[in-house]
């Protein structure tokens, strides 16, 4: 999912926008009872609105937003069988069918923990709780939309993943809105810890905590901690803010995490069952369930949260081809491998992809392997090294980590040796990664053959960033510019490889002038990094300078002062 | 593990009812409203006109009635209310209120005053206070004789709501129950004592800075009558 970069800058606005005309709005209400329709339908009437259009069910719903762009969307949480409301808005945000002006008010019964709690990703811009009044649809309206004025730069800014962007225009807001100032310093904080700036976010929750204790605040302090390592602290801050709001499921998942990088495995597990129980809808949270209790040997529990999962998914826009190659996993330890042979067939037939076949390979022989069948599994083997032969593309890390383990197990030399340096290449500075490989070979019996192997890998690795940074500080960028191109299509996951190319295809555009391709590339190479390791300071920092780029974003004292500092650093060099 | 299994199950059928009973409730009080409405004025003579403008209270209270239920089963059997306190606009608080009240109030023929600081924003969970003075506006509805006042100031860094009407003032079990509140003594036993204990835990949990939330109930105020008072930190 590329995010465009390149994109027209929208106009400032006003914040504050008195009087929205209401009666010349598209509608759409979805709820699945009738006589609720009527009346929502004379509640928007009584606004002066004269479009209307009603749907009854999640799929009805998404059928009519694929044609009609409407400005205001009134969606029942539950919507009985098939889709839910939250389904159906992340369907329609995931496939771009909603204007960015559009406004999403979620209608329920009753307030529940997901609705209110839910880590989820997408949420509507409010909830409303049944029965709806004139009153409080008028209000919750107009504030849903003055809120959408005061957020749309900032939107448009963490569209394009220009992070730093978006947390400095948070902060203009916030001191010119009092209303949504805390709105605004929570959405800060995220974004200086998408763009890596971890003590900024800090600041700002501290701040936010000396005015109120928001639970939000302190699993974000928690969370900044854990990313530096103190992990039992960490845990100490989820666990209290657990014990002050029961239902605050994001601390939940991050207790886990928490968990999770001590070794503490059998508590996270217990911790991911408590808030599944809780919200038992999330597709992310079964399946990391599902993941934690196989690795675990808990093989029922695995296997209901794996089929959970697949039953979620199948009307959520979030399903997860993850879920069927977990519980074919399950099915193999249950020595079931022929309902396992049948569901990674069906995976194949769901999801489409390179590296789903090959991850059902994969699957298929650790199923064999796991089932004591190990004919069938060298088999798998062999059929995984014709496959890895005859495509270049390799799935990401793990994957590749997994893929050689099993090699190994079932006999197979040259593929797993070769997929080990591979993965030791992409990876040339993380020693993590490095002692992983090693155990890997140890196990195989490689133990000083794969010493060797890791350290020429790397060498390798390295000695092909030199040069591209040789050819770009003596200013031969065209050259430099095609030589990390070279280099990432032998090495397209190494970060430093990915992040100096980026460096060096701005250095281009910034010596000689905007280029629609370059700037595209750049763009690219950078959306790729945020998919492979997101939270990156560097990654913020280019995305930043990439945008200032675009012609037409900077006003003509910014250019003026970038000049400056930039003729003031070539003296600097010099 | 596997013995749980069935309270969700049980729990998934209530909450498929409650959800069916809400949209029953919201229906009917929609439906009345806009009946009432269309009536307009001029049929206040209609023996009918009272007939359902009190009907429309009952299905007021029914709905009030069901939020607290809802509130209250689920402290008891699963996790307790999802608190989300949120930065409110005061004003639109109250915007709030007199829209959803306006129809009933009309129809009954009650005056209701509002006085607050216009700038003031106050953190709270909207829902829980909207239900919660929805409910003490309802309940002045049945005590009093043709006028409410809600009036909110900022007093010693807490945000003070008072309902007042002008009939003849709570009877003295009610201010009983009201001043047991908060004290930990089951006052369920009264009649009116599930609102007052809704009430009291959508105050007390609003805590901020070591202070909580409280309501409380008395007799007299500007309007001589009951009045229902609510302080959140």
């Amino acid at each position: 999912m590329n995010a465009p970069a390149v994109t027209t800058p929208v106009a400032a606005s006003p914040d504050k926008e008195p009087g929205v005309n209401w009666a010349d709005k598209r509608y759409l209400i979805v709820d699945d009872f009738v006589g609720v329709r009527q009346l929502l339908r004379e509640a928007l009437r009584s606004l002066g609105a004269r479009h209307i259009d009603q749907a009854s069910s999640g799929g009805e719903a998404i059928g009519l937003l694929a044609r009609i762009q409407y400005d205001v969307i009134l969606c029942d949480f539950n919507l009985g069988e098939g889709k839910s409301g939250q389904h159906v808005l992340e369907e329609a945000r995931i496939r771009g069918l909603l204007m960015p002006s559009c406004v999403w008010l979620m209608v329920s019964a009753e307030k529940s923990v997901e609705a209110v709690m839910g880590a989820a990703e997408h949420q509507p811009d409010a909830y409303l709780i049944k029965p709806i009044t004139e009153g409080v649809l008028l209000t919750r309206l107009n504030r849903a939309w003055q809120k959408k004025q005061i957020f749309q730069d900032i939107d448009q800014a963490y569209l394009e993943k220009d992070y730093l962007r978006a947390a400095k225009l948070c902060a203009e807001a916030a001191g010119r809105n009092k209303l949504h100032e805390i709105d605004l310093l929570r959405m800060r904080a995220t974004l200086l810890l998408k763009a890596g700036e971890t003590e900024q976010a800090r600041l700002v929750y501290e701040k936010v905590l000396q005015e109120r204790d928001f639970n939000w605040a302190r699993t974000g302090v928690g969370k900044i901690r854990m990313a530096n390592g103190e992990n039992e602290a960490a845990r100490q801050m989820f666990q209290g803010v657990i014990a002050e709001n029961r239902f605050y499921l994001d601390a939940y998942d991050q207790l886990a995490k928490s968990l999770q990088n001590m070794g503490r495995i059998e508590e996270s597990c217990d911790v991911l069952e408590r808030a599944a129980r809780m919200s038992p809808n999330s597709v992310p949270r079964q399946r990391a369930l599902g993941a934690t209790a196989l690795k675990l040997g808990n093989i029922p529990l695995a296997e209901r949260a794996f089929r959970k999962c697949m039953q979620i998914g199948e009307y959520s826009i979030m399903k997860t081809v993850d879920a069927y190659f977990g519980l074919a996993r399950v099915l193999g330890q249950k020595n079931d491998a022929k309902e396992a042979l049948l569901l990674l067939a069906a995976a194949q037939r769901d999801f489409s992809g390179s590296m789903v076949e090959l991850r059902s390979k994969i699957t298929e022989g650790l199923v064999y392997h796991e089932s004591g069948d190990y004919r069938r599994a060298r088999k798998s083997g062999d059929e995984l090294e014709t496959m890895l032969k005859e495509d270049s593309e390799r799935p990401d890390t793990a994957t590749c980590l997994e893929m050689a383990t099993l090699l190994f197990a079932v006999g197979v030399k040259d593929a797993p040796v070769d997929l080990l340096c591979y993965v030791v290449r992409n990876n040339d500075e993380n020693t993590v990664i490095h002692d992983e490989v090693q155990r890997i070979f140890d196990k195989a019996r490689m133990g000083d053959e794969g010493a060797a192997l890791i350290n020429t890998a790397r060498k390798e690795a390295s000695e092909m960033m030199n040069k591209g940074v040789l050819l770009w500080k003596t200013n031969k960028l065209d050259d430099a510019v095609e030589w990390m191109r070279e280099a990432r299509r032998s090495l397209p996951d190494n970060m430093r490889i990915l992040f100096n190319s980026a460096q060096i295809l701005i250095s281009h555009l910034q010596a000689r002038g905007y280029n629609d391709a370059l700037m595209t590339e750049a763009n690219d190479v950078l959306m790729h990094v945020d998919r492979i390791a997101p939270g990156q300071q560097r990654f913020a920092q280019l995305i930043e300078q990439l945008q200032k780029l675009i012609p037409g974003r900077m006003s003509a004292e910014e250019i003026e002062a970038e000049l400056t500092a930039a003729m003031k650093d070539d003296h600097d060099k010099e | 593990m596997e013995d749980r299994a069935g309270s969700p199950e049980l729990f998934m059928f209530l909450a498929s009812t409650v959800h069916d009973m809400k949209n029953s409730i919201s229906v009917l009080t929609g439906t009345l409203e806009n009946l009432l409405v269309q009536a307009g004025d001029s049929a206040q003579d209609n023996p009918a006109y009272p007939q359902m403008a009190q009907m429309l209270y009952q299905s007021k209270r029914l709905n009030d009635h069901l939020i607290q239920l809802l509130a209250l089963y689920k402290e008891v059997g699963r996790p307790n209310y999802p608190f989300d306190p949120t930065p409110v606009q005061v004003s639109e608080l109250v915007d709030q209120l007199v829209a959803q009240q306006r129809v009933l109030l009309q129809s009954k023929g009650i005056r209701l005053d509002t006085e607050f600081p216009p700038g003031l924003i106050w953190t709270l969970d909207e829902d829980l206070v909207l239900g919660l003075l929805a409910h003490a506006i309802n309940n002045a509805v049945r005590y009093t004789r043709d006028r409410i006042a809600l009036t909110i100031r900022e007093h010693d860094g807490l945000m003070e709501v008072r309902v007042e009407d002008n009939g003849s003032g709570f009877p003295p079990n009610m201010l009983e129950a009201g001043q047991v509140t908060g004290q930990g003594i089951n006052f369920l036993t009264n009649s009116s004592g599930l609102g007052l204990y809704f009430a009291s835990e959508v105050a007390k949990s609003h805590k901020h800075r070591q202070r909580q939330g409280s309501i409380a109930l008395e007799n007299g105020g500007t309007l001589g009558g009951g009045c229902f008072i609510l302080r959140l930190p």
